[in-house]
């Protein structure tokens, strides 16, 4: 069952009323059985593993609140790491590390080898580890306390909104949420369902609408020529901002329609005018997760490097970003393009600063524009590395990109559809960028404004929205 | 060393690090006030608070620190 299924439209609704319907202290419970058949639904097998996690995740906890050796609760933390982490290392690495090093012996001369795993990677195992590892790394810092409720940590680490795809959620918000878990307000009902409506619309009509033709130039890259790759290298940053960032708000909505308040991932991130700023506007969970637990410890290890320490941390958070999105070289020098960007920028950030206060350039809009522009244009080209296949393919696709020019493939509905989506989108950005109390639409302070906002964007989803059930880019993950 | 002294030399920390000279700092200042202050150039303030006043900090130190004022009581702490 995904969000955009015919059974969660049933699932959603039924689960927001028993939810209400039943008493406050059993509701941790209700929510847990809820999320393990909404996982069983897609996975029945692999709730086993997720159940084998929690457990890990509240046995290890306890012990570490057991103690008051902080060496032996580091210890405690290490183990229970590893052990989490060898689930996802099995079902998502095992076949990479095992070609890459049977690869180099066979380079060698050494002929060797070990089958490959073939069975299917369980679903959300890379956001469901992580919030594990968060969460016993917080109980090892003391800045959560050890939840004695296994129920919760369940709940914790299956919430049927983000197990599939996030937001990366954390210890410290969610923990002292599940201990109330209000009733629903009618205010909590319609901001809900407000950005569920919102994030289907960038999902189906956005998303999935320029899926089709993304899909159709880059999964046929060799009889396309560079005109039409740029454009749809172009389109890609926007297709993922409408499937992750539309995903995310469909979760942050429906745990919203039961009281709970998910950290957000996305905040216009094309209107980021350096590439850290994208960073801090662009699947912010996982990136504020890779902050606090990657890069902190590591650029603080390196401080006495100066700014060689922090390019030396970047770099690793990044191949670590880059590794935790795919088994796969694409990924790595994706992650390594993002780490070199950075680190350029970190360099050259006093130099930068500088000259914008000189000139007070961050007040001239022709400035901030240009670097909207550019930020985008360098973050599409990298995202060509997430894209394709192989990093073959990819640098195929640069060259096209960059050496040869042709007529540009593209259907006439399409760039219709296209146009309508891309405008209702980027006005809704642009407005809540710079204009956020103005021209309000789903919550104007007039009831027929709001009406009719809400039976066009549903019109444009029944209308324009690509309503064959198809998969969000994130669950490959 | 005195609470005022320890402003004093931040300051001239914040005003290196985060190139504005016009920062005037307060407790209850946070990343979000001061432009340029990111995780990025965090950790360089950190390096030159360590320099500037003999100490080092430990990373669950680090990780407490939500405001200025928490920054100044820890030095503070550190340098009694």
């Amino acid at each position: 069952m995904t969000f955009t299924s015919f059974e969660f439209l049933l699932f959603f609704p039924a689960v927001v009323l028993v939810y209400n319907l039943c008493p406050q202290r059993f509701r941790v419970w209700f929510l847990l059985a809820v999320s393990y058949a909404f996982y069983a639904f897609m996975q029945p097998v692999y709730l086993l593993l997720l159940a084998a996690v929690t457990g890990i995740t509240y046995g290890f906890t306890r012990w570490m609140g057991a103690t008051d050796d902080d060496d032996k609760k580091r210890k405690i933390m290490v183990w229970g790491i590893i052990l989490v982490l060898l689930p996802l290392f099995f079902f998502k690495y095992f076949n990479f590390v095992n070609e890459s090093i049977f690869s180099l012996l066979a380079l060698c001369g050494v002929e060797s080898t070990v089958p490959a795993i073939k069975w299917m990677l369980p679903v959300g195992i890379s956001f469901y580890t992580f919030m594990a590892i968060g969460y016993m790394i917080d109980v090892n810092n003391e800045e959560v306390d050890v939840e004695k409720n296994i129920g919760a940590v369940g709940l914790f680490l299956s919430f049927f909104p983000y197990i599939l795809s996030g937001p990366i959620e954390r210890a410290g918000n969610m923990f002292p949420q599940l201990k109330k878990l209000p009733t629903s307000r009618p205010a909590d009902l319609t901001a809900g369902l407000k950005l569920m409506l919102w994030g289907y619309f960038m999902k189906l009509c956005v998303a999935d609408r320029l899926g089709i033709y993304v899909d159709a130039v880059f999964n046929n890259f060799a009889h396309h020529n560079g005109t039409t790759l740029t454009l749809a290298t172009l389109l890609y940053p926007i297709q993922v901002y409408g499937d992750l960032g539309g995903y995310s708000l469909i979760a942050i909505g429906a745990a919203r329609c039961m009281g709970l308040k998910i950290i957000p991932n996305f905040n216009r991130p094309f209107f980021a005018t350096s590439m850290s700023e994208l960073w801090r506007r662009w699947h912010m969970s996982l990136i504020n997760w890779l902050t606090d637990y990657i890069y902190t410890p590591l650029s603080f290890a390196l401080r006495s490097w100066k700014v060689w320490g922090i390019v030396c941390a970047l770099m690793l958070t990044f191949l670590i970003s880059g590794i935790w999105h795919g088994a796969a070289l694409t990924f790595i020098v994706w992650g390594f393009v993002q780490g070199i960007y950075l680190s350029i920028e970190a360099l050259l950030q006093k130099k930068r600063s500088s000259l914008e206060s000189k000139h007070k350039l961050t007040k001239r809009w022709w400035y901030i524009l240009i670097c909207c522009v550019v930020v985008y244009l360098l973050f599409a080209f990298s995202q060509i590395f997430g894209r394709c296949a192989t990093v073959s393919d990819a640098f195929v696709v640069i060259g096209k990109i960059f050496g040869e020019r042709g007529s540009l493939f593209l259907d006439r509905k399409i760039k219709g559809y296209a146009i309508l989506m891309l405008a209702i989108l980027f006005f809704k950005d642009i407005r809540d960028e710079f204009f956020p109390s103005k021209i309000r639409f789903f919550d104007s302070k007039y009831f027929a404004v709001r009406l009719l906002s809400y039976a066009f964007i549903i019109v444009m989803i029944v209308w324009c929205g690509a309503l064959d059930s198809s998969q969000f880019i994130y669950f490959q993950f | 060393m005195e609470r005022t002294e320890i402003i004093e030399k931040l300051t001239a920390v914040f005003h290196e690090v985060f190139n504005d000279n016009n920062i005037v700092l307060s407790d209850e200042m946070t990343a979000k006030d001061v432009e340029n202050w990111d995780s990025l150039t965090h950790m360089l303030m950190i390096t030159k608070v360590e320099e500037t006043f003999g100490i080092k900090f430990k990373l669950k130190e680090l990780n407490k620190l939500k405001m200025v004022g928490d920054l100044i009581n820890t030095i503070e702490t550190k340098l009694q």
